[in-house]
């Protein structure tokens, strides 16, 4: 289970004054689970992400995965960032395989595992392709396998589908899923999209901004429907669906209001 | 509601029009390949230096005729300049380029890694650098025969010095412009510092490195004659100034021509080797 216990980060702003970007969050993620944080731009989700995969230290609080402190990067959680960050200079496999060069295995040993790994986004044809000769949305694909290959405790995406046009997006939600559900890693996923979290996360966080904070929790099955039926257009057109998605619009326009009437 | 809009029906019998190909209006030089505009104006200038130095227009103890310059390279070719054959002074040049090459990125590509990744590094080694860097080599040649004495020392001691600020520069610049994702990534990933260093920091410098190299080859032929100007009996800086000396203008124009092809050729192997070892570069 990772843990995130009253968190809170104070950045310094360039001007000297202190910005409040994490207020005591707090937050589990236990196994299997999909856990989604949702809102506007400067609500802290992705210090919150960057404090989990320990790229940024915490002012205040703790946050532990399977009881041990986090206190800096580790192959034990697996992140995927907004921009693909493939090395251009390493094949599509050599991508996927670099956590496990990292951790010494085997060249032909690393080698079929991410032969595995690109199997499970469906790209295994693109073995041998340079990353530049990929669409965005393979990149990203790629980007998975590769975070998946140490074989990480959790996934933390960070708005992994926010570049990539909607149809795409779809499709990537739809292979998200099923990697999810195959590999059955917890995963913590970063989007400003509702309908997104709505159809993707177990648990949905909504945070608001300055300073970041959790506003509304929602514990949900959509993505377990689907799994089970395959069907998104029913979950996304079901009144039930449509419901969540406005009650979210209305925390996260309220929460902008109060936001404009305190300036 | 469904509409379906009918399509204009093309009959078989109308002759295919060939379709106007448009491309976006472009800004600058564009496309359209330099080569022919250039080998004219090479073309040109050279039927404009036949003419001048034909019609006496320039004293002709200042310029040569292309013939003279093209027979008086058939002779040294033949029997040499100042006791050396063209080869030897060729080759004497080469050695001290490359002994200067091999030193400025032996010592230059590890202290500009290192001024990029460590604060005391760069503390340390920012002041000379960018202390020597802008003085014109010739300021401190006096320096380096002074101190080193007028043999082969004091030559490469000067090329490699003006070689290597661009090396260093250029490395220290390919460690900045890492992307910090790229090292979270890695980090992420398991990477331990060693692992970082040389599987992520040195490859994504490596493209700013080889630009370092090529500009401080272009340095290097730069300071080359200032390098061969004092005590040197081989060596083609040294065979510009000795024909200089004897108002040998056909001999400075052949010299001229030689370095010309030597760092040309060199910057031709470079891009060679920069095609070889980045071929991402410019692509992401």
């Amino acid at each position: 289970m990772l843990r995130v216990d009253h968190a809170s980060v104070y950045f310094a702003a360039r001007d000297k004054r202190t910005i409040h970007a994490l207020d005591k969050v707090s937050l589990t993620i236990p196994e299997g689970s999909f856990v989604v944080a949702l809102g506007t731009s400067g609500c802290g989700k992705s210090t919150l992400l960057n404090a989990m995969a320990g790229f940024l230290p915490l002012s205040e609080g703790s946050i532990t995965l399977d009881g041990r402190a986090i206190d800096g990067p580790g192959a034990d959680r697996g992140v995927v960032f907004q921009k693909d960050t493939l090395l251009p200079w390493k094949s599509v496999l050599d991508n996927v395989a670099l956590g496990l060069k990292f951790a010494g295995v085997s060249r032909a040993a690393r080698q079929e595992r991410a032969r595995d790994l690109l199997r499970l986004v469906g790209l295994e044809d693109f073995a041998d392709a340079a990353p530049y000769e990929l669409s965005g949305g393979m990149r990203q694909r790629v980007g998975i396998a590769r975070a998946l290959a140490p074989d990480p405790a959790i996934l933390l995406m960070d708005e992994p589908f926010g570049a990539l046009d909607s149809m795409t997006r779809e499709q990537m939600q739809e292979l998200l899923v099923s990697v999810w559900q195959r590999s059955g890693k917890r995963i913590f996923f970063i989007t400003h999209s509702i309908e997104e979290a709505l159809f993707l996360g177990t648990q949905v966080i909504v945070m608001s901004p300055r300073p970041g904070r959790i506003v509304a929790r929602f514990d949900l099955d959509f993505v377990k429907t689907f799994v089970r039926d395959r069907d998104e257009r029913a979950i996304k057109t079901s009144p039930l669906f449509a419901a969540l998605r406005e009650e979210i619009r209305a925390i996260v326009h309220q929460s902008e209001d109060l936001r404009r009437a305190a300036e | 509601m469904t509409t379906i809009i009918a399509q204009d029906i093309v009959t078989a019998s109308d002759p295919t029009p060939v379709p106007r190909l448009v491309k976006m209006r472009g800004f600058g030089i564009g496309e359209g390949s330099t080569v022919t505009i250039s080998l004219v104006t090479a073309i040109t200038l050279l039927i404009l230096w036949w003419v001048v130095a034909q019609t006496g227009l320039v004293a002709h103890l200042f310029l040569p005729t292309p013939a003279e310059v093209v027979s008086a390279a058939a002779a040294i070719f033949q029997d040499g300049y100042a006791n050396a054959s063209l080869w030897e002074h060729v080759s004497a040049s080469l050695m001290r380029i490359f002994s200067a090459l091999v030193i400025a990125t032996v010592l230059g590509i590890p202290i500009g890694l290192a001024m990029g990744l460590n604060r005391w590094a760069k503390g340390i080694f920012d002041t000379p650098i960018e202390f020597y860097w802008p003085l014109p080599p010739l300021a401190y040649l006096p320096l380096m025969i002074i101190w080193l004495g007028i043999g082969e020392t004091s030559k490469i001691t000067l090329l490699a010095l003006a070689m290597f600020a661009p090396i260093v520069l250029s490395a220290q610049a390919g460690v900045r412009s890492l992307p910090r994702e790229r090292v979270n990534m890695a980090l992420s990933l398991g990477a331990t510092r060693l692992q970082l260093f040389r599987e992520i920091v040195l490859p994504s410098a490596l493209p700013e490195i080889l630009t370092g190299i090529r500009i401080s080859l272009g340095v290097g032929w730069g300071t080359l004659v200032a390098a061969e100007l004092i005590a040197a009996t081989r060596g083609i800086g040294y065979m510009i100034m000795s024909a200089s000396h004897f108002l040998a203008t056909d001999v400075v124009f052949v010299g001229i021509a030689v370095i010309a092809t030597c760092a040309f050729t060199f910057s031709l192997a470079m891009r060679l080797i920069e095609r070889w070892l980045v071929p991402w570069k410019g692509k992401s």
